[in-house]
C-alpha cells in the first residue's frame, strides 16, 4: 500500500513515545481500530496522523494493520490479520456505500457543496437497481412480501446502513438529517478505478485483504439486523440472512 | 415572468411588500413601534396577500421599461390597455393560459389595482379617463426581475463611503445641535432616511449576491454535466472569480464598517449626553443595521471557503482522475449487478475493552433504603381431613347409645350443638343416620313433633336391638 506521507513528518514526532503522548492520540487510535477513516475534514485528527504516520505504520503493523493513507486524502486501518478484530461490510451497507459513491461522482452532488438527502439516496439506488431488484435485493431469502411493508424494511435498512457508514466515516450526517459525503467513499469505487480490469484489479484487493467476495462470508450473520426487521414485522431468522458481516476476532 | 431557465415566476404571496403605511418599511423606527410581534398581527389583520401570474408581472415589467424609456410618470387608460395588448403578442402561446383569446386589460389592471401594483393618480373620478402610476410596491418587485442589483466593489465603495460621509455630516450636526429643532433636522431625519436606505441599498445588493452565488453554483453543476473534463477550466474561473469579489467586499467591508460603527458610537454618546432618546434610538437602529451588513460578509466568506474548497477537490480528485467518466459507468454497471461479483470491504473492528469487576457500595455511602419483601403466598401447613358425615353419624350414635328412643329426641340431641343455617340439613341427615344405624319402626300413620326453629318431623320411634334384648333378659329374673 502507497503512503504518500509529507515530508516534514518528523518534524512534529521524533519518536514514538511522542506520538502516544500526544493528545490526540488516544482518540485517533480507538476510531482507527474500529474501522474509522479519518479524512482532511476531520481537521486535527489528520494532521495528527500526516504528522505521526511514520512511527504508527510500525506500531498498527504489529497488531496485524496496516494505516493506509490514499491519494483521495484519508487515512482508515486495513487489518491484515485478526489479531485487532475485522468486519466485512453487509450487503446492504455496500449498495448504500456504492450508492452514495456514485452520488459522490455525480455533477448535480457539486451544486450541493457535496451533500445529499435520504431521499435522492434511495432514488438513485432505486433508480440504478430497480425497485423490485431493490427489494429484492435488500431481502434476498424472503419468499413473499408485502410490498409496503418490503418499501418500508428498505428505507429502514438504507436508514440504518446510513448510520453505520457514518460511523465508520463514510459520510457525515448533519442536523438537518443531510447526508454529507466523504472522500473515503472512493473506496467502494477501488475494483472499478484505474485501467486495470476490474475483476484483475478485485482479485489483487482481495489478495490485500481490502475486499472479500461475498460468496465467502454469506453465512454469517448480523445480530443487530435483527432489530431492524423486528421494527417491521419481520422474523429475526428471515433479516439476517441476508447480511453477511463477520465479527472474527 | 420567463426566467433565464425558461420557467415560469409567478408571484403567491409577498406579504411585507403589500404593507402601505406612511414611512418607509425599512427606514429605523422606534423601537416600541417596531415591535415584530405587534407589527405581523397588524399586518395579519390586514390580510395582504399577492396573486401575480406571468402575464401580470411580464405586464408590470413593460409599464416600467416603458416609463423609463419615455421619461413617464403616469400611464393614460389607452397606453395600459396598449401595452397589455404588446405583452399578449409577445408572450410564448402556453406560458399563460388565454381563456379562450377573450382577456382584456381590463380585468388585469383591475386586479392590479385591487392589489397595489397600480394606482390613479389624477383624482378626476368620474370627470375624465384615469392616469396611473406603478406604485413602490410594483417597481420594487419588477427591479428584483429586471436589474441586477449584486453587490460588487465598485457599489459597494461608493456606498459606504456615502454613508461615512453622511455619518461624517450627522456627527458635526450633532454637536453643533442646540435644540430639538436641529436635532430632529440635521440627526433623527438624515439617520431614518440617508444612512438607513444606504444601508438598505447594500443589504439589497447582498441579497442580489447571494442569488448570484446560487446561480454560479448551479452553472458550475451544469457545465460540468455538459462537458466534464472541458469545464474544468471554466468551473475554476467561476470559483476564483467569486472568491476574489467575496474577499474584496469583506475587506471593505471590515475595513469600513469598524469606521461606521465608530462614527455612529460617537453619535449616540452624543445623543445621549443631550438626551434625546430619538436620536439615540436611531443611531442604534442603523449601528444594527451595520453589524448585519458586517456578519453577512464573515458568514458568507466561510460558506464559500467550504463550497471553495469542496469544488476544487472533486474538480482534482473527481474530474481530472476520470476524464471519460469510466469509472461512474463502471460502478453504476456493477451496482446494477450487470457486470463483476459481488464483493465486500473489510474493516477493523476492535472490541471495546471489557472490564469486569464486582458490584460494591463506595464507602462511607448507605445502601439505599427498600422496604422489605412480603411473602405474597402463605405457607401451607398440614391440617387433619373433616369429615362432617361421620362426625354426625357418631352423634346420632351417641345419641341413641344414651337413651334416646325416637327420632325425635336423637334429631334434637344432635342439631343442638349445629349452628341455626345447618340444621334444616342436618334434620334430615339426621333422619338418615338413624335410619342406617339405628332399627326405627314407622308407622302407617305416623304422628309430626315439633323441632326447634319451627322444624317439624315425622316421629320415628326406635325398637329395642338384640343386643338391648339380650341385656334386658338377662336383667329379668
Amino acid at each position: 500500500m502507497s503512503s504518500p506521507l509529507d515530508n516534514g513528518s518528523n518534524a512534529r514526532f521524533s519518536r514514538l513515545e511522542d506520538v502516544i503522548l500526544d493528545e490526540t492520540y488516544p482518540e485517533v487510535d480507538l476510531a482507527l481500530r474500529r474501522g474509522r477513516h479519518i479524512d482532511r475534514d476531520d481537521i486535527a485528527w489528520y494532521a495528527f496522523l500526516v504528522d505521526a504516520a511514520d512511527h504508527l505504520e510500525p506500531l498498527y503493523r504489529r497488531f496485524g494493520c496496516e494505516l493506509i493513507h490514499r491519494t483521495d486524502g484519508y487515512f482508515y486501518l486495513l487489518p491484515t490479520s485478526d489479531a485487532l478484530g475485522r468486519r466485512h461490510l453487509s450487503s446492504s451497507e455496500m449498495l448504500v456505500g456504492q450508492t452514495l459513491t456514485l452520488l459522490y461522482l455525480e455533477p448535480s452532488t457539486v451544486e450541493q457543496g457535496g451533500t445529499v438527502t435520504r431521499e435522492q439516496v434511495l432514488g438513485h439506488l432505486a433508480g440504478v437497481l430497480g425497485a423490485d431488484s431493490l427489494m429484492r435485493a435488500m431481502s434476498p431469502k424472503r419468499r413473499r412480501y408485502d410490498e409496503r411493508v418490503a418499501q418500508e424494511a428498505v428505507r429502514n435498512k438504507v436508514a440504518e446502513s446510513l448510520r453505520r457508514l457514518a460511523t465508520l466515516g463514510f459520510v457525515e450526517i448533519d442536523q438537518d438529517e443531510r447526508v454529507r459525503l466523504r472522500p473515503s467513499l472512493m473506496r467502494f469505487a477501488e475494483p472499478v478505478r484505474g485501467t486495470k480490469a476490474p475483476e484483475a484489479a478485485l482479485a489483487r484487493l482481495v489478495a490485500e485483504g481490502e475486499f472479500v467476495l461475498a460468496e465467502e462470508d454469506a453465512e454469517e450473520g448480523e445480530p443487530e439486523d435483527a432489530q431492524a426487521a423486528d421494527a417491521v414485522g419481520v422474523g429475526p431468522d428471515e433479516a439476517t440472512d441476508d447480511e453477511t458481516p463477520e465479527e472474527a476476532s | 415572468m420567463i426566467g433565464p431557465s425558461g420557467k415560469n415566476y409567478a408571484i403567491c404571496l409577498l406579504p411585507h411588500l403589500a404593507v402601505s403605511d406612511n414611512h418607509t418599511p425599512h427606514a429605523p423606527q422606534p423601537s416600541q413601534s417596531r415591535d415584530p410581534n405587534r407589527l405581523l398581527s397588524s399586518l395579519a389583520q390586514r390580510g395582504p396577500a399577492l396573486d401575480l401570474s406571468t402575464l401580470d408581472l411580464c405586464f408590470l415589467a413593460a409599464l416600467y421599461l416603458r416609463a423609463e424609456r419615455a421619461a413617464l410618470t403616469s400611464f393614460s387608460e389607452e397606453q395600459l390597455a396598449d401595452v397589455f395588448e404588446q405583452v399578449e403578442g409577445v408572450l410564448p402561446a402556453g406560458a399563460e393560459p388565454r381563456a379562450a383569446n377573450k382577456r382584456r386589460a381590463t380585468p388585469a389592471i383591475r386586479r392590479l389595482r385591487e392589489q397595489r401594483m397600480i394606482a390613479r393618480v389624477d383624482g378626476a373620478g368620474i370627470v375624465r379617463a384615469g392616469e396611473y402610476a406603478l406604485t413602490r410596491l410594483a417597481n420594487g418587485i419588477i427591479e428584483f426581475f429586471l436589474e441586477d442589483d449584486t453587490l460588487t466593489r465598485e457599489s459597494l465603495t461608493v456606498l459606504t463611503r456615502s454613508l461615512l460621509l453622511g455619518l461624517g455630516e450627522i456627527l458635526a450636526a450633532a454637536n453643533a445641535a442646540v435644540c430639538e429643532e436641529d436635532w430632529r433636522m440635521g440627526v433623527i431625519g438624515p439617520l431614518r432616511i440617508t444612512m438607513g436606505d444606504l444601508a438598505n441599498g447594500i443589504e439589497r445588493r447582498q441579497c442580489g449576491f447571494d442569488l448570484q452565488q446560487e446561480e454560479f453554483q448551479r452553472e458550475i453543476a451544469a457545465l460540468l454535466h455538459a462537458d466534464w473534463f472541458g469545464a474544468v477550466a471554466r468551473c475554476q474561473e467561476l470559483l476564483e472569480s467569486t472568491s476574489t469579489t467575496l474577499s474584496e467586499l469583506n475587506q471593505i467591508l471590515l475595513r469600513d464598517t469598524h469606521q461606521l460603527q465608530s462614527l455612529l458610537q460617537d453619535v449616540q454618546e452624543r445623543a445621549v449626553a443631550s438626551g434625546i432618546a430619538e436620536a439615540e434610538a436611531a443611531a442604534r437602529a442603523v449601528v444594527d443595521q451595520v453589524d448585519r451588513i458586517a456578519a453577512w460578509g464573515a458568514a458568507r466568506q466561510r460558506a464559500w471557503s467550504e463550497y471553495y474548497q469542496y469544488v476544487h477537490r472533486y474538480l482534482r480528485d473527481v474530474v481530472r482522475l476520470d476524464p471519460a467518466r469510466t469509472l461512474t459507468h463502471r460502478l453504476r454497471e456493477h451496482l446494477a449487478g450487470k457486470a463483476g461479483r459481488a464483493y465486500a470491504l473489510s474493516i477493523t473492528s476492535a472490541a471495546p475493552i471489557r472490564l469486569l469487576r464486582e458490584v460494591e457500595v463506595p464507602p462511607g455511602e448507605k445502601p439505599p433504603v427498600r422496604r422489605p419483601r412480603k411473602q405474597r403466598e402463605q405457607a401451607l401447613a398440614d391440617a387433619p381431613p373433616e369429615n362432617a358425615q361421620s362426625k354426625l353419624e357418631a352423634r346420632v350414635r351417641g345419641a341413641l347409645a344414651g337413651g334416646a328412643g325416637a327420632l325425635g329426641a336423637v334429631t334434637e340431641t344432635v342439631i343442638a350443638e349445629v349452628p341455626e343455617e345447618e340444621r334444616f340439613v342436618t334434620t334430615g341427615r339426621v333422619a338418615h343416620a338413624v335410619a342406617r344405624l339405628g332399627n326405627p319402626h314407622a308407622a302407617a300413620e305416623r304422628e309430626w313433633v315439633a323441632m326447634r326453629d319451627g322444624l317439624m318431623i315425622e316421629e320415628w320411634t326406635m325398637r329395642a336391638t338384640q343386643a338391648q334384648t339380650g341385656q334386658e333378659e338377662k336383667e329379668t329374673p
